[in-house]
């Protein structure tokens, strides 16, 4: 299920690395981590034991950047590999796009790569997948062992369905990266082939061939999400893109576009903007006019439209410390209820101009005290008294 | 094969998001994360700046997993609330509908009845919001990828991925 989120533009999908313990799943994605630019890759998480197996799996997410808009992400997870831990494996398997098979070549494993795909076909089963139709390739790892088994013997025994397949070494890095990429084309092409008609994601794309004033639109889109392909683990393109011309463009429903007259086309080429004649759906009639406007404006400044909404979000949710209004609502407290010496002294002279005002109220309005001078300016006034009550209980003068 | 593609537009995503920060607001914590079971961001609340947002969620849908077939071990079919309590900072989480995970991390500023209390709330709207997007995806059409986005990204990767 390869995941499509139209607002923060971002297109996920999830490869799993599956074969028999110790077949070197972890090792293919440490190479990867190793050879991929930071900026492209995030910190690869390991759940492992302390002799370095994997317990439950490892995770390194891959960012390619922004394509057409839509950010391209890719979630590579390993499982654990031993017959033992099937609990955690099958779990790992929720949600898969495309699977890696890490064979080991090695004689002596032979069965053990049998029972891990099957394993993989059980385990897939369970959540409703077909392995026939799961993209999937093998990787013939460790070929660079002496004695290891002949391509020809393993496909034999390893591959009756035809997977496409790659002979590799992961720990020198052979055949490491052709797996992946052959991978992450599978699932690309099954994600193509599953969209029956052009979709928001594909009717971006291909509104840009077919209609040559569209060609200009693409810089305007791609202007705002530009500032959202931020290196890796950032990845805060959600708030922006939500604000952001291009998502505002989405459609609202799937069903309103159509290859023909791909909704995205109308925001992008706003210089000429031809609203409700080429488009089917009225909702995205009423929602272009306006929509497009705002794209043309807040893509000449994509900066600070990245910026500002992250700094609205945490506005609009309770403040943090070091934020104003906490910091002001804690200052206040002492100086109410628990005065330090230097608050104190300040409420001191406060309360005497308090007293001498109010000791000029009862002269000129006497109050029913029949000890003029000394109570009525407390009675009179409840601060003053507040104030009395604190000063006598805290010992001040 | 199981289809359970899940396509969110931007008036579904609105909708959400102010749902998360009016929780986030009422219940005062520190950020919220929506994720999916399959381990995707779907989208977050609050101040995550500072964390790794991508892993959290892999590593939040996999506790969450975990934690599942445990339920099932002992009998019960699901624990559909799970607490990690820290020093300082803590995680609530609560299972939204039948595929994706509410996450609130709070500290002490505020009490974990407040944040249950408001989690269960957004958890309740939030569902209806993803059974009206699984509706809405039931009929609309099945989102896919262009042949441009499917060659351009290959084209990515070979640069990308150099040995």
């Amino acid at each position: 299920m390869v995941s499509i989120n139209y607002s923060s533009r971002e297109v996920c999908c999830k490869i799993v690395y599956y074969g028999p313990g110790l077949s070197g799943k972890t090792t293919n994605l440490q190479y990867v981590h190793s050879k991929v630019p930071g900026n492209t890759r995030g910190d690869l998480i390991s759940l492992a034991t302390e002799a370095d197996r994997t317990l439950y799996f490892d995770f390194l997410p891959i960012n390619i950047g922004t394509i057409n808009g839509f950010a391209a992400k890719f979630q590579l997870y390993t499982v654990p590999g031993q017959v033992y831990y099937n609990a955690t494996r099958k779990l790992v398997l929720r949600g898969v796009d495309g699977v890696v098979f890490v064979a080991d070549s090695q004689p002596d494993k032979l069965d053990e790569n049998i029972e891990s795909l099957m394993n993989l076909q059980e385990n897939l089963e369970e959540y409703g997948y077909n392995l026939d139709e799961m993209p999937l390739v093998i990787q013939y790892n460790k070929r660079d062992l002496p004695g290891v088994m002949s391509v020809a013997q393993l496909e034999e025994r390893l591959n009756p369905k035809g997977w496409p397949y790659y002979e590799a070494s992961a720990t020198i890095g052979n055949g490491v990266f052709d797996t992946l990429k052959l991978i992450i084309k599978l699932v690309l092409d099954r994600a193509k082939s599953a969209g029956t008609r052009s979709q928001p994601a594909s009717s971006e794309t291909a509104g840009a061939t077919p209609q040559p004033e569209v060609a200009a639109a693409t810089p305007v889109m791609s202007a705002p999400t530009a500032s959202t392909s931020r290196p890796y683990p950032t990845a805060e393109p959600e708030v922006t893109a939500t604000s952001s011309p291009s998502a505002s463009t989405e459609p609202s429903d799937p069903v309103a576009t159509t290859p023909a007259s791909p909704s995205y086309q109308e925001p992008s080429s706003v210089a000429a903007p031809k609203p409700e004649a080429a488009d089917p759906s009225p909702v995205d009639a009423q929602a272009t006019p306006s929509a497009a406007t705002e794209s043309v404006e807040s893509s000449k400044i994509p900066e600070p439209a990245a910026q500002s909404p992250d700094d609205s979000q945490p506005a609009s949710s309770r403040p943090f410390p070091g934020d104003r209004e906490e910091s002001g609502a804690k200052k206040i407290t002492p100086i109410a209820f628990t005065p330090t010496p230097k608050e104190s002294s300040a409420e001191v002279s406060y309360e005497k101009n308090v007293l001498k005002n109010s000791s000029a109220d009862t002269g000129a309005a006497p109050s029913g005290s029949s000890l003029p001078g000394m109570a009525p300016p407390l009675r009179r006034r409840s601060v003053s008294r507040k104030r009395g009550f604190f000063k006598r209980l805290f010992g001040i003068k | 094969m199981a289809d359970d593609t899940l396509i969110i537009y931007e008036e579904e995503i609105n909708l959400i998001e102010s749902l998360m920060s009016k929780m986030l607001k009422g219940a005062e914590a520190r950020c919220a994360l929506l994720v999916d079971k399959d381990g995707h961001l779907i989208t977050r609340q609050g101040f995550t700046h500072s964390l790794d947002t991508t892993a959290l969620a892999a590593l939040l849908a996999g506790s969450f997993a975990s934690t599942r077939e445990i339920a099932r071990l002992v009998g019960e079919e699901e624990f559909s609330v799970l607490f990690h309590q820290g020093k300082k900072d803590h995680i609530h989480m609560s299972l939204v509908g039948e595929r994706s995970i509410l996450v609130v991390i709070f500290d002490d500023r505020t009490t974990i009845g407040m944040v249950r209390l408001y989690a269960k709330e957004a958890s309740a709207e939030l569902a209806r919001i993803f059974e009206q997007i699984k509706a809405k995806s039931a009929t609309g059409v099945k989102p896919g990828i262009s042949d441009e986005f499917a060659d351009m990204t290959q084209d990515k990767l070979d640069d990308i991925f150099q040995d």
